[in-house]
């Protein structure tokens, strides 16, 4: 790849990389491993870059970032299933910060392919059309997932205020 | 009053607000691409130096000490010239295996494929139907055993390709064999009869990337000739539902001969 394509590269990664970061963050609920998912999508990227360029790259690395998080989630799951302790009991919830992180909890303990719907509907704003694309299912399929999460979601706060829980933070 | 839609945007905005990506990312992202390129270009030209150097070895032995292996303008494969051609029958006629760092210059894109045309013969096979309005996209492959080329819609070498074949010769087609008897054995697919010939139907790499795999078959194309005609997920998604692609899959299929 020429010089001028690499800068190209880095100018994508400086502009979008932050933003993209975060949807893998959101996806997979780790830090080092959004960085590493984020790392592995450009990556993949740049090897296309020739032919990526010249659209808008960004679908093209979400898709890759959502779909390797769902793989890996997948991955894992399978080992779990094999018993290795008894998994310590959740604490009794006290306060709204409890709450906030319960939520968020409960976001990261969806189903990789329900949090990857809850993410691109609600972070990235896309439609339901749009997710599908992302996620190669049908729109229904979306439509489901994400009432099926957002169902959980509301159970895991207990029908109190998610807006509450924020300002308290922030208060 | 807000929805628990509204309240899980602002959760995922300060969740992720401190976030920002490593400053040396780029950088990681560019050594560690070309870290992996250096490796696959590395193997890809051991296993030529290997591939040649077994070759190479059993015509020394067939034809005598008087003969000498010259690489040949077909596909790749040595071939043998007689003692006539030999530049220096008292030199160094045989070459030794490689040194390890001496590795020799990678198998490049090259329109040596025979009378590619408009892309309807290539290598030893024709291909006597594509698809309506694909154009051979004047980009081609050859690895020796094994050559492809491409079609699409604008003929363009850089654009995405539509239609992609494969053909494997010599010792590829061993190694095809193995992949579509895996395939078979997962069930991941299934035989289909192509006029006398029998072939192996499915989806490849089914959710790489969020798209529905790779369709592709795999037929035998005359003695030791195994062709391998994959649609991109893209323009599979164009022809319509799974039937329309299989059909148009099996009609190439169909259409695939043996040129020599």
């Amino acid at each position: 790849m020429s010089s001028t394509e690499d800068d190209g590269f880095a100018a994508f990664v400086a502009a979008r990389g932050t933003s993209l970061l975060r949807v893998a963050y959101l996806a997979c609920g780790d830090e080092g491993e959004a960085e590493d998912l984020l790392q592995t999508a450009l990556e993949r990227t740049y090897q296309n870059w020739d032919r990526v360029r010249y659209d808008d790259p960004e679908p093209y690395i979400r898709r890759v970032i959502v779909n390797t998080s769902i793989s890996r989630a997948r991955r894992r799951a399978i080992l779990r299933i094999i018993p290795m302790h008894t998994p310590p009991e959740l604490p009794v919830r006290e306060t709204d910060v409890d709450l906030r992180h319960v939520l968020m909890d409960t976001l990261r303990a969806l189903p990789p392919r329900q949090r990857a719907v809850v993410v691109l509907r609600y972070w990235e704003d896309l439609s339901e059309t749009q997710t599908a694309e992302v996620l190669g299912c049908s729109a229904g399929t979306v439509k489901s997932q994400a009432s099926k999460a957002l169902a959980k979601l509301r159970l895991a706060s207990g029908g109190e205020s998610v807006k509450g829980v924020i300002r308290n933070v922030h208060a | 009053m807000s929805t628990l839609e509204d309240d899980l945007r602002r959760l995922m905005a300060n969740e992720t607000e401190k976030l920002r990506v490593a400053p040396d990312l780029v950088d990681r992202v560019l050594r560690s691409s070309r870290q992996k390129k250096t490796n696959r270009v590395r193997l890809t030209a051991l296993a030529t130096a290997v591939a040649v150097a077994g070759a190479v070895v059993p015509v020394y032995l067939v034809l005598g000490p008087n003969s000498v292996a010259v690489q040949g303008f077909g596909l790749g494969e040595p071939v043998a010239a007689s003692e006539t051609s030999r530049p220096d029958a008292t030199g160094q006629a045989v070459p030794g295996p490689p040194a390890i760092d001496d590795f020799p210059p990678t198998p490049s894109p090259t329109p040596d494929l025979g009378d590619l045309g408009d892309g309807r013969a290539f290598g030893r096979v024709e291909v006597g139907y594509l698809p309506d309005g694909l154009q051979w996209s004047h980009w081609s492959l050859d690895s020796g055993d094994s050559y492809t080329t491409s079609w699409n819609y604008d003929g363009d070498k850089n654009g995405f390709y539509c239609v992609q074949i494969f053909v494997y010769e010599g010792q590829t087609v061993r190694e095809v064999d193995e992949r579509v008897r895996a395939y078979r054995e997962e069930k991941e697919g299934r035989d289909v009869t192509i006029g006398d010939r029998t072939g192996y139907l499915l989806r490849q790499r089914v959710g790489e990337d969020g798209m529905k795999g790779t369709p592709s078959i795999f037929l035998s194309v005359g003695e030791g000739r195994t062709a391998e005609v994959m649609f991109s997920p893209t323009f599979a998604k164009r022809l319509g539902g799974e039937r329309a692609v299989d059909r148009e899959l099996k009609k190439i299929a169909a259409g695939l001969t043996a040129t020599g």
